[in-house]
């Protein structure tokens, strides 16, 4: 889910860009995507916060809760782009993601599914 | 045992984790037919490139393969996610607008059955009860594409349930030929595969757990087999010596073969994560299959 390419600080400087393949086995009208929490060396960042791009479109979490159009596809990995006051130092980080995705065709006690995944990646510049 | 009348196909939902990893679709398609299969099925929003309007020139490409490798377009997985919309049910105009969305997707690229996986309303997998009025709409679509929508009836679900008899009542009440069901063999496993590897997930965020479902005997089967038009061989692992200690399969085909059943086994391997174990499975599995229909 956490790709190696697209891990950078924001060109700005304020906060950095992870990439995360959909884990998913199709790709997803992206209403049915709940949010991902972001945690970088233990700092979280809430999904409300951070924005996606897919497919070189930008989207709030509130724009992929209302799209009636908007895909995520499985061969297309999303870039979320998540705000911070200081960019990341180059070398080793410890990144988290957990995504939530809606099913309907699960029970709704068992719902969202949960995918989560821990990557030490590196900051190059 | 009679001549087996079916035929053997592969689900493209078998090479999951080596899609777009380690595999391209020209890939999977390829391992298909050199598995011997003759049917291929796939499911629309996971292997058609921008899903729900492919380029032309990607259409152009899949019957230029599906030529080369001798195959026929079986059945096309695609989903109704009445959860779509948040806080509120998916309406009826917005189910078949995805039903036709589908339909006429799949028609294009040449399939036959298209298996609407719809939501849930209930702990026991009842679908949204959008699904009647929404499915009795696009009759009419699905006979002139000359497509046959068929719901699949899959592990959780048992056979002698509301919910199949309420596919069965649809058939009788409307008198459609373009409705049938879907049999996944995962409905016969008895006993659980906890598929290991791949990305960590869980199922809500609370203490709930998948329900406790009893084995369901192959011979229910016979009940329903006149209305099922296209069979999911699901199966999880195929030991070295080519026996599947999950799925029953001498009773399934003993079944289906001398009931004369003359759709297509289309494979879905749904084991372990790793790099080249579905191709190596779903050959096991046919192996497994073809040896017990010629010694039987």
């Amino acid at each position: 889910m956490i790709q190696t390419r697209g891990f950078r600080n924001r060109a700005a400087g304020d906060g950095f860009e992870v990439r995360l393949r959909l884990p998913y086995y199709r790709g997803l009208w992206t209403n049915l995507i709940e949010g991902a929490t972001i945690t970088v060396d233990g700092e979280r960042f809430a999904p409300g916060d951070i924005g996606w791009s897919i497919g070189g479109v930008r989207y709030s979490p509130a724009e992929l809760r209302a799209s009636k159009t908007a895909r995520w596809p499985v061969d297309v990995p999303a870039l979320l782009s998540v705000p911070r006051p200081q960019p990341l130092s180059i070398g080793f980080h410890t990144v988290a993601a957990e995504l939530r995705l809606r099913m309907s065709y699960i029970p709704e006690e068992l719902q969202p599914t949960v995918w989560s995944e821990e990557r030490r990646l590196v900051i190059t510049r | 045992m009679t001549e087996p009348r079916f035929e053997y196909g592969v689900s493209l939902y078998s090479y999951t984790g080596e899609y777009g990893v380690t595999m391209t679709l020209d890939d999977c398609v390829e391992d298909v037919a050199d598995l011997g299969a003759t049917g291929l099925e796939i499911l629309g929003e996971a292997h058609v490139q921008d899903y729900p309007n492919p380029p032309a020139a990607w259409i152009d490409a899949w019957f230029a393969r599906l030529e080369r490798y001798g195959l026929t377009p079986t059945c096309y997985g695609s989903w109704v996610d009445t959860r779509r919309f948040g806080g509120r049910p998916m309406t009826v105009d917005e189910a078949v607008w995805q039903l036709e969305t589908d339909i006429r997707l799949a028609a294009t690229l040449g399939f036959r059955f298209v298996r609407p996986k719809l939501g849930v309303v209930t702990s026991d997998l009842e679908p949204d009860p959008v699904w009647e009025p929404a499915t009795e709409r696009v009759l009419d679509l699905a006979a002139e594409k000359g497509i046959v929508i068929c719901p699949e009836i899959h592990w959780p679900s048992v056979i002698r349930s509301k919910v199949v008899d309420d596919y069965l009542a649809f058939i009788e009440r409307t008198g459609t030929e373009h409705f049938g069901l879907l049999m996944d063999t995962g409905v016969f496993q008895t006993r659980m595969h906890h598929r290991r590897g791949g990305v960590a997930s869980r199922l809500g965020e609370g203490s709930a757990r998948p329900p406790e479902v009893p084995v369901v005997p192959v011979s229910d089967l016979e009940d329903v087999l006149d209305h099922v038009v296209h069979v999911q061989a699901k199966f999880y692992e195929i030991d070295d010596d080519l026996r599947d200690h999950y799925i029953p399969w001498a009773e399934f085909l003993e079944i289906i073969v001398r009931r004369g059943w003359s759709g297509y086994l289309s494979s879905e391997y749904e084991g372990d994560y790793g790099v080249g174990r579905a191709a190596d499975q779903l050959r096991r599995q046919h192996a497994l299959i073809r040896r017990l229909v010629t010694s039987a």
